[in-house]
């Protein structure tokens, strides 16, 4: 029973995430195909979002991996509780007792990875920035999203009940494997077109007026436009947009809230100086 | 929620793949065996088929060759829940086949060709498949060799001259040389303790699942502790190489150098050319043999003795974030004169930020070798302050020399070339 990419879309909306097409397309082949689903995208595009979202329509847990460099089995999988292994010993030694098994369910900590495969309803599974890991790091998730499946030496292999619905988002800072893009769809999140941004505005900044939000989306597509350092993604207008709210509400008029609230929007120094110099053809009609 | 593929006419699969949406444009044009040959008797699950086939075939030849998982996946789908629109099949077959966004040009051009029908100018495919143009390359006229990736190669400047260069061959002391260099670059290399622990003798963390291992055989008494450690893992090494006219005599031993890097540091080192253009070179001078490194390098570069724009070329690199990854952290070495044509800002610009972003920005300029050498064109005297050092390089023996000063770079503070420059005696003898 998996919902068709137009359904997917009014249920996203409904929890105030508005998709594209591609998008609704790309997750709704993930849950059919059971793939998981790669994301790539500027930064602040709304890939992680995907992912809470999914979970909030679908009601399953959401479980994260965060990835950095450095990031192992120990702490992506499951590791053994060796201090209550310890106290094990300690008191079978105690009461005379054998110790017995000490590499039991019991003493095992679930790591995201595991618990994604042995969560029993199924989960909502993010793998954020996977391109943060390094490669040592890919080649292991491959038997993971290969099967679902995670092989504990002591205890054996674990299988998956429910597939869990995986999403891995990237930034591209660093080309992924090739082995592992092949076990996944493939999606790039583009910035949203003016209709849909102004969707995203008018759903997360409440009491935005009509005519504020058009002449707010017309500005920041014009500002990506630009050659900048980083273009600001829909966070950084939703921001902006709240930020120029609270200096209107203070009794500045509407253009000059804008241009004070601009750091919400431009978060480099240099991207500023760029903007200010083009201030006149994109703030006038904003 | 409800069943999607229930909620369709169920229509056979076939019915309607052969004609998607009922646009009249998705016939078998340009597909090799859906022409009328096939004829009736082949039956539209069949020309469906053969022109499918026919789209995937014309993938690979664009540069975009699919898995056979990925083409499942995409005629399950196709099968199971027909597309009842041409933009629905594009995102089926985008999603399931296309790997990574810089081929989505490439991508779109050949679904357009297949099945949209005037949409795009291009030719049948079937006269293009020869032509087709590689994803990112296209305007390079010979087709770069097999290692290389697409995508490397940055959009060619007016200023460009396209001709490859013979390197010439690597001469006895040449050998001698590069071998005293590869010896030379490890000390050289800054490192970084790494993320990744290590099980080890001593070090800052106790390794409670070996300790524990080794404590069961004693019926879990401590005998002996274990220890992981952040072993130094050496940081990146990116050297960008200025393979310009002004530079002619010194571009070949100037890649030999960035060889003998690669080879001492093959996972950690990423070398750039650049004159009008910018290319990744890395994977074609990786070859173990000096001189058909080389070789691969001069038929890949086609801007080698043309003009030089560093501004263009570096900005070109920091452009790309997957290229500004390379550079964060990493050692940075310019190989080049600095002799920039025009405007110098865009290229004090790019310097400044790469030194921002790496660990050390180390400029070798050919012309620093002689003791009259100033720092005074305005290019040059503006982004000394972005500087680390700035060193003399034009053959491998000062190559080797200046290697071994690298140490003393790495450990001082940062910026300092300007202010060795303004006292030259603080840097020794110029040779």
């Amino acid at each position: 029973m998996t919902p068709g990419p137009g359904e997917l879309a009014a249920a996203l909306a409904g929890k105030g995430y508005f998709a594209d097409e591609g998008l609704c397309t790309a997750i709704h082949l993930a849950l059919r195909l059971g793939r998981p689903l790669l994301l790539e995208g500027e930064p602040g595009v709304g890939k992680t979002e995907v992912a809470a979202v999914l979970s909030r329509v679908t009601g399953l847990e959401l479980i994260r991996l965060q990835c950095f460099e450095g990031l192992d089995s120990g702490q992506a999988l499951y590791e053994w509780d060796y201090p209550k292994q310890l106290l094990q010993v300690r008191v079978a030694e105690s009461r005379g007792q054998e110790a017995g098994d000490l590499y039991r369910e019991e003493f095992l900590l679930r790591r995201p990875l595991l618990r994604a495969v042995q969560a029993e309803r199924g989960a909502v599974l993010l793998i954020d920035e996977i391109d943060r890991a390094d490669s040592e790091f890919e080649a292991f998730l491959l038997e993971f999203l290969g099967d679902f499946q995670i092989t504990i030496p002591e205890l054996g292999t674990v299988r998956a009940g429910t597939p869990p619905i995986v999403v891995l988002t990237s930034n591209r800072t660093r080309e992924l494997h090739d082995a592992l893009k092949r076990r996944c769809l493939y999606h790039w999140i583009a910035f949203p077109e003016p209709d849909r941004e102004r969707a995203i505005l008018r759903a997360s900044v409440p009491g935005l007026e009509e005519r504020a939000a058009e002449g707010l989306v017309r500005a920041v597509q014009r500002v990506r436009r630009l050659p900048l350092l980083k273009r600001p993604g829909i966070a950084e207008s939703v921001e902006w947009a709240r930020g120029a709210m609270a200096l209107a509400e203070g009794g500045d008029p509407w253009p000059v809230a804008l241009r004070r609230a601009l750091g919400l929007l431009i978060k480099d120094e240099e991207d500023t100086r760029l903007l200010l110099d083009h201030a006149e053809e994109l703030f006038t009609d904003a | 929620m409800p069943d999607p593929a229930a909620a369709r006419t169920n229509r056979p699969a076939a019915d309607q793949t052969a004609d998607p949406g009922g646009d009249p444009v998705a016939g078998p044009r340009g597909g090799p065996a859906a022409g009328p040959a096939a004829g009736p008797a082949a039956g539209p699950v069949q020309l469906v088929a053969d022109h499918l086939w026919g789209f995937l075939a014309a993938l690979r030849r664009a540069g975009l060759p699919t898995a056979p998982p990925k083409r499942a996946d995409l005629l399950r789908v196709i099968a199971e829940t027909p597309p009842p629109d041409l933009p629905t099949l594009y995102w089926y077959a985008r999603i399931t086949l296309l790997q990574d966004v810089a081929g989505l040009p490439a991508f779109d051009r050949v679904f357009d060709a297949w099945f949209r029908r005037g949409a795009s100018d291009d030719p049948p495919i079937q006269g293009e498949d020869e032509r087709a143009p590689s994803p990112g390359g296209p305007g390079a006229d010979d087709p770069p060799p097999r290692e290389v990736r697409p995508g490397d190669g940055i959009e060619a400047s007016t200023l460009s001259t396209h001709g490859t260069r013979d390197f010439g061959r690597t001469g006895e002391r040449g050998h001698a040389l590069m071998r005293a260099l590869e010896a030379a670059w490890p000390a050289a290399l800054p490192a970084t303790p790494s993320r990744r622990r290590r099980p080890a003798r001593s070090g800052d963390r106790l390794d409670v699942r070996h300790a524990w291992r080794r404590a069961r055989r004693h019926h879990g008494e401590f005998i002996e502790l274990r220890h992981l450690a952040r072993p130094p893992r050496p940081r990146r090494l990116l050297i960008l190489v200025d393979v310009s006219g002004s530079l002619r005599q010194h571009t070949p031993d100037l890649l030999r150098v960035a060889h003998t890097a690669l080879r001492a540091a093959p996972a950690r080192t990423e070398v750039f050319t650049f004159g009008t253009r910018l290319t990744r070179v890395t994977a074609a001078l990786s070859h173990p043999h000096a001189d058909r490194a080389l070789r691969s390098v001069s038929r890949m570069v086609t801007d080698a003795d043309g003009g030089t724009a560093i501004g263009e070329a570096l900005e070109g690199f920091l452009a790309d974030p997957r290229f500004v990854a390379l550079a964060r952290g990493a050692l940075v070495i310019v190989l080049s004169d600095g002799l920039e044509r025009g405007d110098p800002a865009p290229m004090v610009r790019a310097t400044a930020r790469l030194s921002r972003l790496g660990h050390r920005l180390v400029w070798w300029s050919p012309l620093a070798c002689s003791p009259a050498y100033r720092p005074a064109t305005r290019a040059m005297s503006a982004q000394l302050p972005s500087l680390d050092h700035l060193g003399g390089v034009r053959d491998l023996a000062t190559a080797l020399a200046e290697v071994r000063r690298l140490p003393a770079v790495l450990s001082g503070p940062r910026h300092t070339a300007a202010r060795h420059w303004s006292t030259p005696h603080l840097m020794g003898a110029p040779r």
